[in-house]
């Protein structure tokens, strides 16, 4: 009997094993449900697209029409991009993948709990799944758009740089930023409903005020918003890259970037430490 | 801290206790805006390692679960009773790790399996198919798993062709049957088991019960929710039985559902009371004036009033009544109800009137006060919550001159299991024919 499995519940158990114990758990409960991952990730991808005419198509809708909106209110006027030397609807739809790696990752996380509804009280299983799964329909649509980005470049003619490869590679930070808030705000939508609703609001004003689809202005408050901001490096960076070659702002980005692991490490062990919580309030 | 734990554990000469719950406690919010308001708090204080000091009650929480301790040891199946809102699922739930406790600890060695949420986590557009491979990951098996027991699934499930349509198309039946197949298809060390019995057809329920028996025999140990008796006498060793949170029976398993009747009579004399209050202006008591009931009860046999009367022993109702004017005749009738509202015995006073060609000896009345005494030779109604109706009527006319319906509950304690109305202790003989 001795070399079985103990598992032992017993109430706060950061304070009485140590955050470092945690990890072992973690680990292991990553191993575990690998495949779990995968399995409700292609259950969702299938749901989706289930009983649907345009299926998988609408993954492609989505970031056209934002798209399409920015052309059109650049063309009427309405705001000003700034100089930009390549194709519009090439600029704003390379900033815009990035972005709406976020964007959609973080809507998805935050309900990722909150739709699995019964399951998670019944059954269990590593919660962490439902979070690592959603972000599975994020990265089918990001790669969509980078398609459609390929299909903008024969069609203007226009020839990237070749630090363009790198782009697959510099979605890794803006992922595990998202990743990180999304266990973050999956739980707290969990308990207050309040957060889903007022994600859907305040992304969309975060996107305007957020220098992507214009050109960043030398002074004012959204150069000083963005300054602080490493969701616009992390977004314009890869742009950059595959445009010019160069970064134009070198120190934001490496700095955004080594801030997402240590943000992600910490929210993946406090959605680890209070996953039990959310089953209690759902 | 763990480590310590885990080694007296192990080092104790119970080597054979698979699940071992000590005072294990969990409280909930009876109100959702303050549920949101501690949830938060307890969740940053969990990450940032501050104690949410669980073992105390805030405003408006109170303990599901409380101070409950018990052991199940290897080969071992304990059956968990109570009422609604016991705290069996809450403890089921803390058992399967769903919640934590907020008291005591919970050791379990091996890995645990939960026949509880039957289809959750299945996806209505996907097939029966896609399904149980989700459902078995979700469960904890992996692939090679689920492809070896999926004939095994199928065949158990018993759906047929419509394996390969969505699972919206499916009837509830076949819903279910699919969802209990995948569970009971798992063979886990620690076996949780929450209400599931119930599922389908008879001929499904009596598969199901004889899988669970085999299971029973493969894993370390069993724990069983549920509220029907007979599958506790059946399946369990032992049970415990839960009431408002508190083990009030751990053990042997007649006593425990004694106990447990007991519970769910005293809980609905409560209800009732409740009710009774409210409608004792109401339409329960009619009079025409001419007679007017007072108080009525139970005796025992010294003839003192009683609240609640022993199995064995005679029953003695009393009704006491004011005449108002001079009566020739008077009959009386009483029924007598259970707590499921079977009219269990129906008298009247006139009954064996003509037949026994007896003197009927309710005549002519005189103005006053009288006390009518009913005195039923152990009429061996099972132990439960019964209520009479009274009427006082005119025999010739048919007037009814004051009658209750419904009147204050009362009960019939014992220490006999009841499954009927009366409990006649038959003699059983078998003989081949």
């Amino acid at each position: 009997m001795d070399e079985q499995e103990l598992i032992i519940y017993e109430p706060e158990r950061s304070i009485k094993r140590g955050y470092f114990s945690l990890w072992k758990e973690i680990i292991y409960d990553t191993k575990q449900s690998s495949w779990l991952t995968w399995q409700l990730f292609l259950r969702d991808f299938k749901a989706m697209y289930s009983q649907s005419l345009l299926g998988v198509i609408w993954a492609l809708i989505i970031p056209l029409v934002t798209l399409a909106t920015f052309i059109l209110l650049k063309s009427s006027g309405l705001f000003s991009v700034g100089v930009i030397e390549v194709p519009y609807a090439i600029y704003a739809l390379l900033g815009l993948a990035f972005w709406q790696l976020f964007v959609t990752g973080i809507v998805q996380s935050t309900n990722s709990l909150v739709s699995a509804g019964t399951m998670l009280k019944k059954i269990n299983f590593p919660r962490q799944a439902l979070v690592f799964a959603s972000f599975g329909n994020t990265i089918v649509s990001f790669i969509i758009q980078i398609g459609v980005v390929f299909i903008l470049f024969g069609f203007y003619g226009f020839l990237p740089h070749w630090r363009f490869v790198l782009f697959p590679l510099m979605a890794l930070p803006i992922l595990l930023l998202t990743c990180g808030l999304g266990f973050i705000t999956s739980i707290i939508n969990g308990v207050i409903r309040d957060l889903g609703r007022l994600l859907g609001l305040g992304l969309t004003f975060l996107l305007f005020i957020t220098p992507i689809t214009y050109e960043m202005p030398e002074t004012g408050l959204i150069a000083t918003l963005a300054r602080i901001n490493p969701l616009f490096y992390l977004s314009i960076a890869p742009r950059e890259l595959a445009l010019a070659g160069t970064l134009s702002h070198p120190l934001g980005y490496f700095i955004s970037c080594a801030l997402s692991i240590p943000i992600f490490l910490f929210c993946w062990m406090a959605f680890h430490l209070t996953e039990t919580r959310i089953a209690e309030r759902i | 801290m763990s480590l310590r734990n885990e080694n007296a554990l192990l080092s104790k000469d119970d080597d054979d206790v698979v699940i071992r719950v000590e005072h294990v406690s969990k409280k909930f919010s009876k109100s959702l805006n303050r549920s949101m308001i501690y949830g938060l708090s307890d969740i940053a204080r969990n990450v940032f390692s501050v104690s949410s000091k669980p073992d105390r009650l805030r405003k408006g929480e109170f303990w599901a679960v409380n101070d409950v301790s018990f052991e199940v040891k290897k080969g071992e199946c304990l059956g968990i009773i109570g009422p609604n809102g016991a705290g069996k699922t809450t403890l089921l739930s803390m058992l399967n790790g769903i919640y934590m406790p907020d008291k005591g600890k919970i050791t379990i060695k091996g890995k645990t399996g939960a026949l509880i949420a039957v289809g959750a986590g299945f996806h209505p557009m996907l097939t029966g198919r896609e399904n149980i491979y989700i459902n078995g990951a979700i469960l904890g098996l992996r692939k090679k798993e689920i492809d070896k027991k999926f004939d095994d699934i199928i065949e158990f499930a018993d759906i047929g062709e419509f394996i390969d349509s969505p699972v919206k198309f499916y009837s509830t039946g076949m819903f279910v049957r699919l969802g209990f197949s995948i569970a009971i298809n798992i063979s886990p060390e620690v076996l949780l088991i929450d209400e599931v019995l119930s599922v389908g057809d008879l001929s499904f329920q009596n598969k199901s019960l004889r899988r669970l028996a085999e299971l029973r025999e493969k894993t370390n140990a069993v724990v069983f929710v549920t509220h029907k008796l007979e599958h506790m006498r059946s399946i369990c060793d032992r049970v415990l039985v839960l009431d408002q949170g508190t083990n009030i029976h751990c053990g042997d398993i007649d006593e425990g559902i004694i106990k447990y009747q007991e519970v769910i009579r005293e809980k609905k004399l409560r209800e009732q009371k409740v009710t009774q209050q409210v409608d004792n202006k109401g339409l329960i008591y009619r009079s025409s004036g001419e007679i007017v009931i007072g108080n009525y009860g139970l005796l025992d046999n010294f003839g003192n009033e009683i609240n609640a009367a022993n199995f064995a022993d005679d029953l003695t109702l009393f009704f006491e009544f004011e005449l108002k004017s001079i009566i020739k005749e008077l009959i009386f009738n009483v029924a007598i109800f259970n707590q499921k509202n079977v009219k269990c015995m129906a008298d009247w006073s006139n009954d064996e009137r003509n037949k026994m060609d007896r003197k009927y000896e309710f005549t002519n009345f005189q103005k006053g006060k009288y006390r009518l005494i009913l005195n039923y030779k152990n009429p061996r109604l099972t132990p439960d919550i019964y209520q009479a109706n009274f009427a006082i009527r005119n025999p010739l006319t048919g007037e009814t001159y004051a009658k209750i319906k419904k009147m204050r509950p009362f009960v019939i304690k014992g220490d006999v299991s009841h499954r009927g109305i009366v409990k006649a202790d038959p003699s059983w003989k078998l003989k081949p024919l």
